[in-house]
């Protein structure tokens, strides 16, 4: 039982590192893209603070509400408008991994705004983004 | 023999059993802009950035840009590689993407991400 186990812990980390390998050398055409990167910039296109409370490090009660307020408001004015959401690309250096989108919005003025943001995923969480 | 066949079907066990929990990405409902190649200015800058010459970078950023760059950079301090891993461009404005491993003060390994902004082949901003 003791060998099984130790096989399938062994199989299940030779298989997550070559998940890595492959998305970050693009091969069979893997973009490189992190789940909880994606799950995390669909969060802020849609002013959904809620959904990505769970991949971003913990914030104060005050913060997640003030958040959440922003967050209402800016859906019930039609504050931005998402026009395009662009991975450029990313890499994974030990445990930290780099994703770099483009994003582009229109603003409440119906000015189109285009930059990037790089979120820096640490431990299954964006730790940084910016 | 036999300690080995169930070490080798416990192998297979865990690679299956990462298939069924490695999530794919959510889907995106937005558009996405097509890739383009390098542009030249940024590639220039990042060699500069690669090779540690800040002479050469001095003369390609204005004293803004390379304050936005030290903050970009944070924390690393001594850059060990970089690379490029994408660029798109929207009405004439392109960013151009990068990815730098390094050591922090603490040499600690760390990589960070930025983005060059190009516009009329010149770096107009860093991110």
């Amino acid at each position: 039982m003791g060998t099984f186990l130790v096989g399938m812990l062994g199989g299940y980390v030779i298989a997550a590192a070559a998940g890595v390998f492959i998305q970050d050398s693009g091969l069979f055409g893997a973009s490189g893209e992190s789940p909880v990167a994606r799950t995390y910039m669909l969060g802020l296109l849609q002013r959904d603070p809620n959904s990505i409370v769970g991949i971003r490090p913990n914030q104060s009660i005050a913060q997640r509400a003030s958040e959440l307020q922003a967050a209402d408001s800016s859906r019930t004015t039609g504050q931005i408008q998402p026009l395009s959401l662009t991975y450029i690309g990313g890499a994974t250096v030990g445990v930290y991994s780099v994703h770099i989108y483009a994003v582009g919005i229109r603003n409440a003025q119906g000015v189109d705004q285009f930059f990037p943001l790089a979120l820096t995923v640490y431990g299954g969480k964006v730790q940084r983004s910016e | 023999m036999a300690t080995l066949s169930l070490f080798a079907v416990g192998l297979l066990g865990g690679v299956v059993l990462h298939v069924f929990t490695d999530k794919a990405p959510p889907e995106n409902p937005y558009p996405a802009l097509p890739k383009v190649e390098e542009p030249r200015a940024a590639h220039d800058v990042v060699a500069a950035i690669g090779a540690g010459d800040a002479q050469a970078l001095s003369r390609q950023l204005d004293s803004t840009m390379l304050t936005d760059l030290d903050t970009a950079l944070q924390p690393i301090v001594d850059v060990r590689t970089t690379k490029f891993v994408g660029a798109v461009e929207s009405e004439g404005r392109l960013l151009s993407a990068y990815v730098i491993t390094g050591k922090t003060q603490e040499n600690i390994d760390f990589v960070v991400g930025f983005v060059l902004r190009v516009a009329n082949d010149q770096v107009v901003g860093v991110n």
